[in-house]
This record gives structure tokens, C-alpha cells and sequence, in this order.
């Protein structure tokens, strides 16, 4: 049991310390993702999808809710 | 969650994180959003409007998504791997694409590199974590998502990085001088992966292209084919590079990229073009410095060119010319043999520029043969662009090249005259001073191979002190012509001569100062070696700290030489002081020779007095080292280390006629290697000198106290009974004698005490610094010994340091000085000798009273007349003589070879007449002799008082404490001549005064001072030890 809870421990740590850099390569190129969204993308894309037609989705939906996004950005953020 | 059974291989777990990314990115709606709705219910109505416009949002989302999986190919944006849904992009080669583009983005956008520095750390960062298996897709959904903030319209997005690639291009110098080179530096910086395959190359550059102009896609797959089609021979890269190349040209215009001006030239030559391409083919061999039918060499240093072309090629044969001629001269120098050591490290060097150059020369021949073959395969248009390689850009490619070539041939030819340090200084020189920074590197280059065998040579000479130099190219020389020095010199040789520094061998890379070190580094360790038999320390130093030096970091090299230099110099004097006991040695040569131990030398003396009162010839060598023996034996010496006194030894000095013990007996210190490298065999001799003159000082502090005791205990009985007649003469001898020994006195305590005893300080102080070298302790000693010299009046070897302003006036009485001492010591005994005439005339004139009384009184006893005239006329004939005689031996100067028996014939006559005769010409001897000591000093502490050494004048305030003696004032104006005359005029008097009184004297005294006068000759000429040889046998 200890061994496996320090294993998961051990992947988890490792999964956060990707998403740490991931989070900074976006910031640098200012994709707007806060952390969820882009741990949410990496799921997606680790369980196969398209990363094009991810991005095909996340830019339709911006643009979707682009103008109610502006009225309240911070909901969003 | 929207309908599963539309696609049964999407995950329920696809579904919630899509779902929740949608609601993530959807806002809330706001109130007024549901405005229509019944108000009552708000809330509900507000979560179904919600929960209708997820559904809408996924359901458009899953299209979008599932379009992307079944129409793969054709969408635009794409690349070409993208096919499957699942996993299928993921080939390794895809992983590169995303964090390129990315990258190139990031360098556009940006100014400054940092971002794009920065993302390639977290890049790397990223590759190392295991977590992720689709790292590119991330990547590429990253940078998609970045790419949104841009104009939406892809096109122009996708080829923003290949038109970066034409800023780069443009951007590189070197571009313009070698065009294929420069593409191809050009694609290598774009990403890693280029050289790995040529394919994945051309997939970079499809999408890009497809996206761009689906008419031109035909073109490229016609390239690609062309490529595959194509034999392998040649890199893959240049190939692709062509083809990317390329394309640029059709598109947009790229001022100074080479590519355009290679379309221009192409158009003249199709008029003279078949002689320019024989002339192109020729080239590469001609540029290896071959003949061609064309271009032939005439001869080593001259091109012929054919008479018949047009004036623009034969200017650019003319040019091209330059670097055939140059290498054809430069070959045949790396081909030669003769040269020493760093010569052929420079053959080896310019051998391995000659090898780019070569290779230079291949890449273009393979140029030149491709153009050659698309110009003969037709008109294709594709073939005249792909064949400009023209003369003109041969000489722009050559254009480099040439530059180093020529600073070769320079070098090389300027080497011709120079050899080792002077070869390197000169290209040291071009390193550091040339204004071209080409030729800076390129010098530099050059250097480091060049320096190799000398840095070889320091290593060995530093660690080792071992010089390995066939050449004659270190700056440390072995002087095989050895000047011819007598053999007491060459002793010192091991150090002093056995290797040379020579100036003009030092490298510039290496100050002068430096040098020096060095030098004394390695003349250390060979010493060490070979003077001291220590080649068991030497070997393990050199095992320890031997280390690589090479050309550049002078840091270290300095570092490692200052610390070889402090162990060398550090062991080296550890090894003189421990293991041959230099300072012991130097302390026993100051307490023997130097008379510094006191109760040894006054035994010594004592023992020996009566032996050496004995003819020279008489000496027996083993009765003066059984002297020695016993004054060792008897006095503080005994405690001495055996050591120390095996070396101490007795002997006389050269056999000559006529002279005495005295003058001959010498005492000896033997030194051998290696000590004999500080104590030199001159410093023996000034040792020598020394004890020669502070030997003869205390003889005569020994006589004249000898005399003085005799005189102070005849006082009291002797003496006193004949007070009436000579009282008064004793009572001038006895102040004459008092002054003569205050004289002594004080000469003896300033040579040792002020002389010696300072000196010896600075020497101790000097010996004991820490950092002291050899060479500091070889200066200091010989520093010492000419102090004690100079200030002793004995030196003339230092007095050239005062005789600057006024040598002659100043070298004069300084060299005087010893032959006045001489002088007054010489009539210091002359006057004893005188002394003990007169005691012995007082001795006689005793006895003979008592006599008289003695028959007065016996005849008185007998009833006759105690005095009768028969007595007065025969008393000294019949018994004075014998008497006398008997009481005083051997102390009148001219009975010193003599028996006592044989009276001198002014005695001789034996009646009262010549009796007063005697003792007025004793006293007139005795008041000359005083009267000349008393002038001589006063010479003396004239000359002494005009000294520019503080301690010498401080001999004469010594010497003349309460003014008793009258100086002649000296006007400081006058002019050194006249100075001199004066004295010249004063010495003449006293020489006339002399000879009189010498004349007056009788012959004994006139022998003594001729005696004394050719012993100083000897002195003063011949006072070598080498010279001299033990009488005793």
C-alpha cells in the first residue's frame, strides 16, 4: 500500500511539474488558457484527439462567446 | 454525453473533458440573456439555457472534431502526417515540427532572443518528463492557439517562418562569399532534426508550400523526384537547400542573396562560354597548383596565361592566379625538410590550412562539374540557373582562401631568416598587432600549433632542468664554446656559465621578466641535478607537477611557472642550507679566516710565534698543522663540527727568499662543490685577502703587546736601575708605544666589529628572506665580501662605485690605503725592533753595573781597590757581550738569521765610546720612527677623513678622538691633481725621511725595510692561493 500511494504520489508530482511547464510555454505565447483549460486540453489530446481540430474548437467556441466574453471577463477568469 | 452511438470509440472520458472545457470557456449567461423566459424561474430557466447551449456547443464541437478525423488530408494547416485520429501523427520526426514553428514564432515576434531562449529550456524540460506521450500535439495546439491573437489568415501565418529564413540569410556575411556553405549553416540553425533525413526536410517545407500555391505543388513533387532520381553523391542537405532556395527566387525578390546574382552572369558567358567552361573545368587543378592545357606553370613562381581571351577573364585569371601561384609555394615549403623543430610545427600547421583549402578546392570542382553537366545537358532553364558557377564566383569564393594563403606565403617567407622564439615572436606579432581581425584569428590559429614544441621544450626545461633543444630554438642557450677561463673559474661554470639566457630567443608571447624565472627554474633543477646529486627530488617533482602547457591560457601558465619557480628555489635552498651546511660554512670562514673567533687565533699566534720569527724555508708544513691541531684542540673551536674543521687547514704561502714565518703562514678554508657556487673561488681569494691583512694587523698587535708587557715588567727592576740614563728615552717609547697600540686597537675593533659584524647582519638578513634565490644569495654574499673590503681599506675592486664623480682623485688614496697601512704597521715593528734594542742596550748597561758593583765588591773583600783603570778598559771587551747577549736573543732586526753570539760590529768595538755611539743611535732611530708613524697617520686620517663612506670617516674620528694629530686642511675646491701633488709631495718627504733614518740605522734596518717593501710588492701582486704552494716541504 505505501509503496503505491508514493508511486501516485510520484506521477502526480510529475503530471503538475508538466503542467507547470506547459502553463509557461503558453503564457509565453499568450494563448489565453488558464491552468484547468490547459489540463484539460493535454487529457484530451493524451486520449487522442486532433490537436488541429482541438484548436479548430476552442478558437470556434472563443469566437462564439467572444462578445458576451469582454461584458464579463471575469467570470471567466 | 450528446450521442454516444454516433461514434462508439469516443471515450466517456473524451466526453467529459470536452464538456468541461466547454464550460469552461463558455461564460455564465447573464440574466438578460433569458430575459424572454419566465421570470419566475429563473434559475432553472437559466441552468436549461444553459445546459441547451452546452449541448449545442459540444455537438458543434464533436462535428468540427470528427471532420477533422475523416477528412485528414486535403485541410489545409494540417501536416502531412496528421492522418488518424489516434496516434498516428505521432511519428518521432512530427515531435520537431511544432516546437520549430514555435520557435520561429517566437523569434519574429520578438526583438530579443530571451523568449526564444526561454522556450527552448522549458522545451528541453519538457522532453525529459515521462508523463506525456503526445508532447507535440500539446505543442501544436499551443501554438495554434497562439496564432489565434494573429490575422486569422493561415496562409500568410505559414510561411511567415520560411520568409525568417530569407532574414537569416540575409543577415550572414558569409552568405556572399561561399553561397552553398552559407544555405546550408542557414538550415542547421533552423532546427535539429535537419540533417537527419532529407525527407523529413521537404515534409517541413510541403505544408508550407501546399498552403502557399496548390499550382506550384506539382513543381515541388517534380523536385522531389527529381531528388530521389538523382545518384546520392552528394550531400543530402545542399541538395534540399537547392530546392528551398529555390523557390524564394520565384517568389519575392532577396536583395543580397547570393541566388539572384547568379542568374546574371549567367548571361555573358553564353557567349564566350565555351572557353570559360574549359577554363572552369581546368580550375580545381589549377588551384591545386597543376598545370591544365589552359593555365600552365612556367615556372615555380609564375602563371602563364593563354594570350587569346578577352580582357575581363584574363583580369579574373589574373586574380585566381594569385592563389594557385600561393600554394604551389606553399606546398613546396610544407613539403621541404630542413628547419628546426618549431619550423616543422609550422610546416604541420600551414600543412593543415593547405588541407581546407583543399577541400575548398573539391567542394568547388563538384560545383563546377554539376554546372558543367546541366549546361551540356540542354536549354532547361532550371539547368542555367542550377549551372552559375562562373569564374567570377569562383574568385568571390576563393576570396578567403587567397587572404590566408597570402599570409602564409608571408610568414613563411619572413621565417626563412628566423628560427625558434624569433619565428614565434613574429607570428605573435601578427596576432597581436595586425589591424585585420582575419589575420588576428587566423595568426592565432597558427599559433597554437607553432608554439607546440616550444611549450614542449618549457614543460621539459621547467619540470625537468633538462634542456632538450636540437635546434638551438629555446631561449635558453647551451654555450658550446666555453670562453676560456683559467681553471680556479671554472668551477663556478655549473652555475653561472653552463647555460646562457639568450634575449633575442624570447618569444613576445613571454615577458622579459618571465624569462628570467624561467631560466632560473630550470638552471635550478639541473643544478639541483647535477651540482647536487639530488636527481631522486628532481625526478619526483617533475612526476608531480609536470603538467600540459599549451598556447593560450596564459593564466595557468603563469600560475604553474611561478609555482615551479617558488618549489625549485625553495628546495635549492633548503638543499644548501641542510644537506652542504652553506650557512655553517659561511659562519666558520667568518670566525676563522675572518678572525672571529678570538681565543682560537690568539692561541694560534702564540704558539706559533717563535716558529714563524724563523726564515720562511725553515717552515715545515706538519709543524703548522700541529699548531693548528693544538690551538683547535685548546680553544672554543674543539666545539666546532668535525665537518667545519677537516676543512680549516695551515700552510705557507709561496716560497720566496728572504722572508719570514710571518709573511708566509696562511691559514686556508677548503669549500668544494657545490658550495663553491655562492663561496666562488674570487670570494676565497678576497677571503684570502683578509686574512692576510688582519692576520698582520694582529702580528703586530701581538709584537707591540709583547714588548710592552716586557717593557711594563722590566720597569718594576731592569729598567729602573739604569733610569738615570735612559729613563727618559723609555718614557718616549713607552707614549710612542701606547699610541702606536691605541692605533692597532682601534683598526682591529673597526674591521671586526664595524666592518664585519654590520656586514654579516645585512648578509643574515639577506639569506633569511623568505623568497631568497640562489642567485639573491650569491649577490649578497659577494656584496658582503665587498663591503668588508671596501670598508676594510683593503678593496680596490669596489671603489669604482665611488669613483664616478672623480675616479682618479678618489680610486688614488683609497687604493693607497692598504700600502698605507702596510707602511705604518711596517714601521710599527720597526719601531718594537728599536724598542727592544733599547731594552737590550738598558739590559746590558744593567748588567754591566751589577758587574762592577759585584767586583767592586769582591775586591773590597779582598782589601784591594774596588775600581781600578785596568777595569774600566777591559770590562766590556771580556764579559759585557756574552751577557747581554744571552738576556736579549734574537730581537735585534739584523741578528734574525744570525746566531746571538755574533755580536754586531758597532758593538763589537766594545768600548764606552761606542757604547753612547749605540744608544744616540738608538735614539735617533727611535725619534725618526715616531716621528714618520706619526706622519704617516696623519696622511692616513686625512684621506680617511675626506671619504665618502660614513663608516670610514667614522675609523678616523675614532682614530683621532681629541685632535691629537693635526690634519692638513684640505680645501674641498682643490682641484684632484693638485690634491694629489700635495700628497705626492708629502709622501716624497716622508720616503726621504726614511731612507735617511734608514741610513742612520745601519745596514740590519736598512735590509728590514727593503724586506718589507718587497713583501708588500709580493702582497699586492701575487696573492693568489693557487699561486702558493706549502714551504714546509
Amino acid at each position: 500500500m505505501p509503496p503505491k500511494s508514493q508511486e501516485a504520489d510520484d506521477k502526480r508530482q510529475a503530471a503538475r511539474e508538466v503542467i507547470d511547464i506547459l502553463q509557461e510555454i503558453s503564457d509565453l505565447l499568450n494563448t489565453n488558457l488558464d491552468r484547468t483549460e490547459l489540463s484539460l486540453c493535454v487529457s484530451l489530446i493524451e486520449n487522442g484527439v486532433n490537436p488541429d481540430a482541438l484548436a479548430t474548437v476552442i478558437k470556434d467556441l472563443r469566437k462564439e462567446t467572444g462578445s458576451k466574453r469582454v461584458g464579463n471577463a471575469h467570470a471567466v477568469e | 454525453m450528446s450521442n454516444p452511438a454516433r461514434n462508439p470509440a469516443r471515450g466517456r472520458r473524451l466526453d467529459d473533458a470536452l464538456s468541461q472545457l466547454v464550460d469552461g470557456l463558455t461564460p455564465a449567461l447573464p440574466i438578460s440573456a433569458i430575459q424572454d423566459e419566465d421570470y419566475s424561474d429563473a434559475e432553472e430557466a437559466l441552468a436549461s439555457a444553459e445546459s441547451r447551449r452546452h449541448h449545442a456547443l459540444m455537438e458543434r464541437a464533436w462535428r468540427i472534431l470528427d471532420t477533422h478525423t475523416s477528412t485528414s488530408a486535403p485541410d489545409p494547416g494540417s501536416p502531412a502526417g496528421l492522418g488518424g485520429r489516434r496516434g498516428s501523427f505521432v511519428g518521432t520526426e512530427s515531435i520537431n515540427n511544432a516546437p520549430d514553428l514555435i520557435k520561429r514564432k517566437l523569434r519574429r515576434e520578438n526583438v530579443s532572443p530571451d523568449k526564444a531562449v526561454r522556450f527552448s529550456n522549458l522545451y528541453s524540460r519538457l522532453l525529459t518528463q515521462p508523463v506525456l506521450s503526445q508532447k507535440w500535439g500539446i505543442l501544436f495546439l499551443l501554438y495554434k492557439l497562439s496564432a489565434s491573437e494573429e490575422p486569422v489568415d493561415g496562409g500568410e501565418r505559414s510561411r511567415s517562418p520560411l520568409m525568417d529564413d530569407a532574414h537569416l540569410h540575409n543577415m550572414l556575411g558569409k552568405g556572399g562569399a561561399r553561397p552553398r556553405r552559407g544555405t546550408m549553416i542557414d538550415s542547421e540553425d533552423e532546427g535539429p532534426a535537419v540533417s537527419s533525413s532529407a525527407s523529413q526536410q521537404h515534409q517541413r517545407v510541403l505544408p508550407a508550400k501546399m498552403e502557399r500555391q496548390s499550382s506550384l505543388r506539382h513543381d515541388i513533387n517534380r523536385d522531389g523526384v527529381d531528388q530521389a532520381g538523382r545518384s546520392s553523391t552528394e550531400v543530402p542537405a545542399t541538395r534540399v537547400e537547392a530546392g528551398v532556395n529555390e523557390r524564394p527566387c520565384d517568389e519575392h525578390v532577396r536583395a543580397g542573396s547570393p541566388r539572384p546574382s547568379s542568374a546574371n552572369p549567367s548571361g555573358p558567358p553564353r557567349s564566350s562560354g565555351s572557353v570559360e567552361h574549359r577554363l572552369l573545368r581546368d580550375l580545381p587543378f589549377n588551384l591545386q597548383g597543376l598545370s591544365s592545357s589552359n593555365l600552365q606553370f612556367s615556372s615555380s613562381s609564375s602563371l602563364k596565361l593563354p594570350s587569346n581571351l578577352p580582357a575581363p577573364i584574363t583580369s579574373l585569371l589574373n586574380t585566381l592566379a594569385e592563389p594557385c601561384l600561393l600554394y604551389k609555394g606553399l606546398s613546396a615549403f610544407v613539403g621541404s625538410e630542413e628547419g628546426g623543430l618549431v619550423n616543422q610545427s609550422l610546416r604541420a600547421a600551414i600543412a593543415i590550412e593547405l588541407r581546407a583549402y583543399l577541400s575548398l578546392v573539391a567542394t568547388l570542382e563538384a560545383e563546377i562539374r554539376q554546372a558543367l553537366v546541366a549546361i551540356g545537358d540542354g536549354t532547361e532553364p532550371q539547368g542555367v540557373r542550377k549551372g552559375g558557377v562562373t569564374l567570377k564566383r569562383c574568385v568571390v569564393w576563393t576570396r578567403d582562401a587567397t587572404m590566408a594563403l597570402r599570409l602564409m606565403s608571408l610568414i613563411v617567407e619572413e621565417a626563412q631568416s628566423k628560427r625558434g622564439g624569433q619565428l614565434i615572436s613574429l607570428i605573435h606579432g601578427f596576432s597581436t598587432s595586425h589591424g585585420d581581425p582575419f589575420v588576428c584569428a587566423f595568426a592565432e590559429k597558427l599559433l597554437e600549433h607553432v608554439t607546440r614544441p616550444f611549450y614542449d621544450m618549457l614543460r621539459l626545461w621547467i619540470y625537468d632542468g633538462e634542456l632538450s633543444d636540437p635546434y638551438k630554438e629555446f631561449f635558453v642557450a647551451d654555450p658550446e664554446f666555453r670562453p676560456k677561463t683559467d681553471p680556479r673559474r671554472l668551477a663556478t661554470s655549473v652555475w653561472e656559465d653552463k647555460y646562457k639566457l639568450d634575449d633575442d630567443m624570447v618569444p613576445s608571447i613571454i615577458n622579459q621578466e618571465f624569462a628570467k624565472k624561467i631560466f632560473l627554474i630550470g638552471k635550478s633543477l639541473n643544478f639541483i641535478r647535477h651540482g647536487c646529486d639530488d636527481s631522486a627530488w628532481v625526478e619526483a617533482y617533475s612526476k608531480k607537477a609536470s603538467k600540459e602547457l599549451r598556447y593560450g591560457d596564459t593564466a595557468t601558465l603563469e600560475i604553474s611557472i611561478d609555482e615551479a619557480y617558488k618549489t625549485t628555489m625553495a628546495r635549492l635552498i633548503s638543499l644548501m642550507n641542510g644537506k652542504f651546511n652553506l650557512f655553517d660554512h659561511l659562519k666558520a670562514l667568518k670566525s676563522y679566516l675572518l678572525l672571529g673567533q678570538g681565543d682560537f687565533i690568539a692561541l694560534l699566534m702564540e704558539s706559533l710565534a717563535t716558529n714563524l720569527d724563523r726564515p720562511a724555508n725553515s717552515q715545515y708544513r706538519h709543524t703548522l698543522t700541529a699548531q693548528l691541531e693544538h690551538a683547535i684542540r685548546a680553544s672554543n673551536a674543539q666545539y666546532d663540527t668535525p665537518e667545519v674543521l677537516r676543512r680549516l687547514d695551515a700552510r705557507m704561502l709561496e716560497l720566496s727568499h728572504g722572508e719570514i714565518g710571518w709573511d708566509c703562514f696562511t691559514l686556508e678554508y677548503k669549500i668544494d662543490a657545490p658550495v663553491d657556487v655562492v663561496i666562488t673561488p674570487w670570494a676565497s681569494t678576497q677571503y684570502l685577502k683578509l686574512f692576510n691583512f688582519l692576520w698582520r694587523i694582529k702580528r703586530v698587535e701581538f709584537a707591540l703587546n709583547s714588548t710592552w708587557r716586557r717593557c711594563m715588567t722590566g720597569a718594576r727592576g731592569v729598567l729602573g736601575n739604569v733610569e738615570d740614563k735612559v729613563g727618559a728615552d723609555w718614557k718616549r717609547a713607552r707614549c710612542v708605544i701606547a699610541e702606536m697600540i691605541h692605533f692597532v686597537n682601534q683598526l682591529q675593533y673597526y674591521i671586526l666589529f664595524e666592518v664585519i659584524e654590520s656586514s654579516w647582519e645585512q648578509l643574515l638578513e639577506a639569506i633569511r628572506r623568505p623568497d631568497c634565490t640562489l642567485d639573491d644569495l650569491i649577490e649578497a654574499h659577494t656584496k658582503y665580501l665587498n663591503s668588508i673590503t671596501h670598508k676594510g681599506l683593503l678593496g680596490s675592486a669596489s671603489s669604482s662605485r665611488y669613483g664616478t664623480s672623480t675616479s682618479t682623485s678618489v680610486k688614488q688614496p683609497e687604493e693607497s690605503f692598504l700600502s698605507q697601512l702596510h707602511q705604518i704597521l711596517k714601521f710599527m715593528l720597526a719601531y718594537k725592533d728599536a724598542v727592544d734594542g733599547l731594552y737590550s742596550f738598558s739590559v746590558a748597561e744593567f748588567t754591566r753595573r751589577q758587574e762592577i758593583n759585584a767586583k767592586i765588591e769582591t775586591r773590597t773583600a779582598q782589601g784591594q781597590w774596588g775600581l781600578t783603570e785596568r777595569d774600566l778598559l777591559s770590562r766590556q771587551s771580556n764579559t759585557r757581550t756574552g751577557t747581554s747577549m744571552a738576556s736579549t736573543p734574537d730581537i735585534r732586526p739584523d741578528s734574525a738569521g744570525v746566531d746571538g753570539v755574533n755580536t754586531p760590529l758597532s758593538l763589537s768595538g766594545s768600548n764606552l765610546a761606542a757604547d753612547d755611539n749605540m744608544l744616540a743611535s738608538l735614539r735617533v732611530r727611535l725619534r725618526e720612527l715616531s716621528a714618520e708613524f706619526r706622519s704617516r697617520l696623519t696622511v692616513l686620517l686625512g684621506d680617511l677623513s675626506y671619504q665618502p663612506d660614513v663608516d670610514m670617516r667614522f675609523l678616523g674620528v675614532v682614530m683621532n678622538f681629541n685632535d691629537v694629530y693635526e690634519l692638513p686642511k684640505r680645501r674641498k675646491a682643490a682641484g684632484p691633481s693638485a690634491r694629489d701633488k700635495e700628497k705626492e709631495k708629502e709622501r716624497e718627504k716622508v720616503k726621504r725621511r726614511a731612507a735617511a733614518s734608514a741610513a742612520a740605522t745601519g745596514s740590519g734596518t736598512e735590509g728590514f725595510v727593503q724586506k718589507e717593501v718587497r713583501r708588500e710588492r709580493r702582497d699586492t701582486g701575487t696573492n693568489g692561493p693557487g699561486s702558493a704552494s706549502g714551504t714546509g716541504t
